[in-house]
């Protein structure tokens, strides 16, 4: 047998993991339905916050290859200690699962059918009627003549997960367009 | 060092992170479901489902309900009898991890015949593991032995966002378990441990075992 330095030591190597592995109490035979690695070994952690409740709890993202192969708490983030509920422990279905939206659908007036559209004609619509919306019914004076700079057919549905920079940027937006009917899905 | 868990019930809000969390780490799919007039869903282990919170109400001697919550999952024994009973038709078909005290099914169990995987499972005094008809294989909570033999905690004590499950070596889960049963006895009088002696899964309880699970203890 051709057996170099190297291959000589690896040959060790593996014969010491066995040892390990045998005195870690498996039969090793045994063993091998439970032999498969860990799932997130080598994983990239990426941190990210469960989109369900105001509580913002943080989730660690374990992505091998590209891909999302498991969700847990991340126990370094002060709020949820590594804990999650059963809506956060969900992501990772949440994101696999086979009834996620992945792009945008459009209702026609009077339609019952969702229609897939893409991302260039929705927001399109979206900055069409917004546009033709606050130029029809934008409210310069009220009756008794003061200036109020108002829109009142627009309100504007937030998340409890925008942060607060996030929120100065759709509050300023939304009063940009005179709206005044602001507030946000955990109120509803 | 065998390892044990605490699950005290009366930290328990039924959140059902647990429950969840397993299926997640473990890829299981989801079941079918209906309603039932419960919270409980699905209404028992299953193949799919290898812990389960089970939601059980009673009236008190006052009249007022009570509901009580029970994350039910396997009890790793001590002394396995799941074991002693599958290794009667195939030596091997069920193992308890020398290190971790885990009790786990192998692939040796698709050699067991139904009949005797169901004897396996109607051996455990805790009703656990589930036979799996197109597997053949019997399932049950492996202790995420995976997780724990990389140093991490299993997923549904990981996950638990009120401190009711703790996991650790089994002296010191035993002297948790003293601690917070003490604590519990202050506004549980009747609060007890479930066969702490017997299982590496030791159940806190605020009140009788009949008022959480048929099977949530030995006798």
């Amino acid at each position: 047998m051709d057996c170099t330095r190297r291959g000589f030591l690896k040959m060790i190597g593996a014969g010491a993991l066995c040892l390990t592995l045998g005195q870690f109490g498996f039969d090793l035979k045994e063993a091998r339905a439970y032999a498969r690695s860990l799932k997130i070994e080598g994983a990239k952690e990426v941190t990210t916050v469960c989109p369900f409740c105001a509580v913002c709890c943080q989730v660690i993202a374990h992505v091998k290859d590209g891909k999302l192969v498991s969700t847990e708490g991340d126990p370094d983030f002060p709020v949820n200690e590594g804990s999650l509920c059963a809506k956060g422990a969900a992501l990772f279905t949440m994101y696999t699962g086979e009834h996620r939206l992945t792009k945008p659908l459009y209702r026609a007036p009077y339609s019952d059918k969702w229609v897939e559209k893409d991302w260039e004609w929705t927001l399109g619509q979206i900055a069409r009627r917004v546009k033709d919306a606050r130029d029809k019914d934008f409210i310069q004076k009220n009756e008794k003549g003061q200036t109020v700079n108002r829109l009142e057919t627009i309100f504007s549905m937030g998340t409890s997960h925008a942060s607060n920079e996030e929120c100065a940027v759709i509050h300023q937006a939304m009063r940009g367009l005179g709206v005044v009917h602001i507030d946000h899905q955990a109120r509803v | 060092m065998p390892k044990a868990f605490l699950v005290d019930t009366t930290r328990c809000t039924a959140c059902r992170g647990c429950q969840v969390a397993c299926k997640e780490w473990h890829n299981l799919p989801a079941n079918e479901t209906k309603q039932r007039g419960s919270h409980q869903n699905p209404p028992d282990l299953n193949p799919n489902n290898l812990k389960i919170v089970r939601f059980h109400e009673h009236l008190d001697d006052k009249g007022n309900v009570v509901w009580n919550f029970f994350p039910d999952q396997c009890r790793h024994c001590v002394t396995p009898i799941c074991v002693d009973v599958a290794d009667m038709a195939v030596p091997g078909a069920m193992i308890q991890d020398k290190a971790t005290g885990a009790v786990l099914p192998t692939e040796k169990c698709v050699h067991l015949s139904a009949e005797d995987a169901r004897a396996v499972a109607h051996a455990c005094p805790y009703d656990i593991p589930r036979y799996d008809e197109k597997t053949r294989m019997l399932t049950k909570c492996d202790m995420c032995i995976d997780r724990v033999s990389a140093g991490l905690l299993p997923m549904c004590v990981k996950t638990c966002p009120t401190g009711a499950m703790a996991f650790g070596d089994r002296e010191e889960i035993l002297a948790l378990a003293e601690k917070r049963l003490a604590l519990a006895k202050r506004s549980y009088p009747k609060a007890r441990l479930l066969d702490p002696a017997d299982v590496n899964v030791i159940y806190l309880l605020a009140e009788e075992p009949e008022h959480y699970h048929e099977h949530a203890a030995f006798v």
